[in-house]
């Protein structure tokens, strides 16, 4: 038998219950540092790197410091058509970080992620779990004091 | 055991009678028929993450990897034709345009599969250009493995021989897409707090991303197929 068949009955369980489990600890801890991912490998007997690469697998769990707000702009063709660069780029003006940063104060990290599911609402965007579709470079600015 | 659980194929022209449940490529090696493969381990599962053991089986819509896929009775099966080879051309150039290592002018380029792949297929220099290339600083962190992550074709090896073989599970895929990368603990360096001198990682690897460090050689990189 391989050594991945000797694997304990509990740690394929919680290998089953790792995405909800970081589900949860990103809500109760607002991002997935390495300290919450390390205890999480401690409860489940996971190993760290493969926690950290599940998370890392989705866009939706952050392991990079993240701000107290994400913004996840549509990164898709149909966002893009319509202009989903322009709309990053107001953002980039109000907030003047680039893709994959976060603003000084914390307040604000952005993203551009895979489909959001609401290409009929194009160019679209999250703000934590918020959708604001049919967006134009000159809503941003309303949008982002509404965070303020 | 007789007929009973027995499958009769044909590859490349030879009759051939297995156990059911071999798969395609450990048909052929039985019969002297070499496929290529890089991301197999010899009698651990498969991971069927290269392609390059892509085969042809008559009747089959496309073709199929050979590393996992079981034989059935009457299969007739082309490991070498030419819809195959241009299919394998394909595969090595593009894991070649990912693999920004130095085996072109490194001394060392016998260590690495994929650059001998490319060359018995007569690849040449790929024609795809990465907007952005997959490049990472060397790391020399530990001193019984420098990894090179620059020269990793994701083949998973390194990580079923650290979790199925040595039992492990230091190393992970990390991201996705094209930020795809092996990753130790919180994507950090892979310090010998993590990882001692097993070296199992490094005799798996076919393209030397992982080696010895140097005055660490008792480990050669590749040897296992």
């Amino acid at each position: 038998m391989s050594a991945a068949g000797k694997e304990t009955q509990s740690s394929i369980a919680n290998r089953a219950e790792l995405l909800p489990a970081l589900k949860q600890e990103l809500g109760k801890n607002g991002n997935l540092s390495k300290t919450v991912l390390t205890s999480l490998a401690d409860k489940t007997g996971l190993p760290l790197n493969e926690i950290y690469g599940v998370a890392t697998f989705y866009a939706y769990l952050p392991v990079a410091a993240a701000g107290k707000n994400i913004i996840r702009v549509c990164g898709c063709l149909p966002c893009d058509l319509k202009d989903a660069q322009g709309v990053i780029g107001s953002i980039k003006k109000e907030l003047g970080i680039e893709p994959g940063q976060t603003t000084a104060d914390a307040r604000f990290s952005l993203e551009q992620v895979g489909c959001i599911g609401a290409c009929d609402q194009a160019p679209a965007m999250m703000i934590n779990d918020t959708l604001y579709g049919n967006l134009t470079p000159a809503r941003i600015a309303e949008i982002l004091k509404s965070f303020k | 055991m007789g007929n009973m659980g027995r499958v009769k194929l044909n590859i490349d022209g030879t009759s051939v009678k297995v156990r059911e449940g071999t798969t395609i490529l450990e048909a052929a090696a039985v019969h002297g028929i070499t496929i290529p493969t890089l991301c197999h381990i010899k009698d651990q599962l498969p991971t069927g993450a290269c392609r390059v053991c892509v085969v042809e089986v008559e009747g089959s819509r496309t073709l199929m990897g050979a590393c996992h896929t079981p034989v059935s009775q009457g299969m007739v099966v082309h490991t070498h034709s030419p819809k195959v080879v241009a299919a394998r051309r394909v595969i090595v150039e593009l894991m070649l345009t990912a693999h920004t290592g130095d085996c072109v002018n490194d001394t060392n380029a016998e260590n690495c599969v994929l650059h001998n792949l490319a060359s018995d297929y007569q690849v040449g220099a790929p024609r795809f250009n990465v907007r952005a290339p997959r490049f990472y600083p060397a790391e020399e962190a530990n001193p019984y493995i420098v990894r090179d992550l620059s020269k990793c074709i994701l083949c998973r090896k390194c990580i079923r021989a650290c979790s199925d073989i040595a039992g492990k599970n230091i190393l992970s895929i990390g991201y996705r897409g094209f930020r795809s990368k092996v990753v130790t603990g919180f994507d950090e360096a892979l310090t010998a707090e993590a990882c001692r001198d097993c070296g199992i990682c490094i005799e798996h690897c076919p393209t030397g991303a992982m080696s010895a460090a140097p005055g660490f050689k008792a480990r050669k990189v590749g040897i296992v197929r």
